[in-house]
């Protein structure tokens, strides 16, 4: 049920960053939903649920890329895998945490972009981390936070329930 | 969405699927690009339906913009007979949309007509996935024809090239990419070297001969050495070129002819030259050339 749920959100982010996102973009940039939406299920729900997702993800990206068919599988993939790791590690998860955790993989995932693409020098190198690695990672975060907001009062009671359980 | 948190057990299971993963992709490139081409197959059918609805959204959303662009500009040219237009008025918008968009279908038929190339007309329905590739997909794919490395242009010149296919859609690398290689002649002096794309959105023409003349304003065109271009098609206007002490080769800067943030429609080349008659006679004429002095 889970996994078909995880299809579904695949279906409708990577559709939407490909058609629709460019009237969002800033500086011609525009936010990774599908690697926020990864870390923010890694976050919250583990590192098996933020893999999977990931995963999907990263596989329809792919798809609509002019990258190598790998690339998002393994940064997307990976980024959830991350944020779930890290998710466990915290007792409290809060606006700023998430925000900071999101920037740091967003950078991570931007640095696997970068050096995949062989830039020709250091000023190749600092072009990409000005020019897109940094904006993109103040993209994501913001928009990871923003969604965390929008949708803190659920998750918080999912989490308190889980742990519970658990 | 009844997010739960995992146990030790599936983080183990996470951690050896990631693992494998890491390990087949790296160990096995080609076999695995291979396994996740096959999978991506049923996927892209699966994906084409959402793509289409989200870019037929895109496609509204653009078109009414366009529409009040175009009010705006001949509101006050009509501000007389505006009362008397009020009810033709979204007939009249709808219908300056159509002539838009027939126009530039003209133009594309013309062109289509003019080319020795067997071409493929196709929509823009979205963008690259990511920031980091400058790409376009498609509205056709494999089960139209289309296949990889075959060429992208506009009447105004090159976009790019086919570089994934799935059965639905394809993706185009643009000139402006630096993955993107074409070959390409400096027209005035006929000087050959390689079109690639730049990290600031423009193209730049490598290894042009240390003895060559080349100047800013000469246009590049496409050289036909290379299977996905025919030759002569305007790539762009060199901006700036550039020579430095001790390098064997010159280059320059490549202003690329077509507008690749405004793109709604292009041509895809199937075939570079149509038949083999016009292969054939254009090898003639190359040799014909060669021959004068």
């Amino acid at each position: 049920m889970k996994f078909l749920l995880y299809l579904l959100l695949a279906l409708v982010v990577v559709p939407f960053q490909t058609t629709l996102l460019h009237y969002f973009s800033v500086f011609g940039v525009r936010p990774d939903l599908g690697l926020v939406a990864a870390c923010l299920v890694g976050f919250l729900g583990g590192e098996l649920d933020g893999l999977i997702l990931g995963l999907l993800l990263g596989c329809f990206q792919d798809m609509l890329s002019a990258g190598d068919l790998w690339i998002n599988v393994v940064t997307k993939g990976g980024g959830g895998f991350l944020a779930g790791l890290a998710g466990r590690h915290m007792a409290h998860i809060t606006p700023a945490v998430l925000t900071a955790g999101l920037a740091i993989i967003s950078c991570l995932s931007s640095a696997v972009f970068l050096y995949s693409m062989s830039p020709a020098g250091i000023d190749e190198v600092w072009m990409g981390v000005r020019s897109t690695v940094l904006v993109q990672a103040s993209f994501d975060a913001l928009v990871g936070a923003g969604l965390y907001l929008l949708f803190r009062q659920r998750w918080s009671d999912d989490r308190m329930v889980t742990e519970g359980a658990l | 969405m009844a997010i739960s948190r995992s146990t030790y057990g599936t983080r183990r299971l996470a951690i050896v699927l990631f693992a494998c993963l890491l390990v087949a992709l790296f160990l096995l490139p080609s076999q695995s690009q291979r396994l996740l081409q096959y999978v991506g197959g049923p996927l892209g059918q699966i994906l084409s339906v959402p793509l289409a609805a989200f870019s037929s959204v895109d496609h509204g959303i653009s078109e009414t913009w366009n529409a009040y662009l175009a009010l705006q500009s001949v509101h006050e040219e009509n501000r007389q007979l505006h009362r008397d237009l009020e009810l033709l008025k979204g007939q009249n918008n709808q219908l300056r949309e159509s002539v838009a968009a027939t126009r530039r279908y003209e133009t594309l038929l013309n062109f289509k007509q003019q080319s020795p190339s067997q071409t493929l007309a196709a929509q823009v329905i979205g963008r690259d996935a990511t920031n980091w590739y400058g790409g376009m997909i498609l509205n056709k794919g494999e089960s139209d024809g289309v296949r990889v490395e075959m060429g992208v242009v506009t009447p105004a010149g090159v976009v790019g090239r086919i570089v994934k296919t799935n059965s639905t859609s394809s993706v185009v690398l643009l000139v402006t990419d630096p993955n993107n290689a074409i070959a390409g002649v400096v027209q005035r002096t006929r000087d050959e070297g390689i079109v690639e794309g730049t990290s600031h959105g423009r193209a730049r023409l490598k290894y042009i001969p240390l003895l060559s003349r080349v100047q800013a304003g000469d246009r590049v065109v496409t050289s036909g050495l290379t299977g996905t271009f025919p030759r002569g098609l305007a790539i762009g206007g060199l901006t700036q070129v550039e020579k430095s002490e001790g390098d064997l080769f010159q280059s320059a800067e490549i202003e690329p002819e077509v507008d690749l943030s405004k793109l709604d429609e292009v041509l895809i080349i199937t075939a570079p030259y149509e038949d083999a008659d016009s292969a054939q006679k254009l090898l003639q004429e190359i040799r014909g050339d060669r021959k004068k002095p």
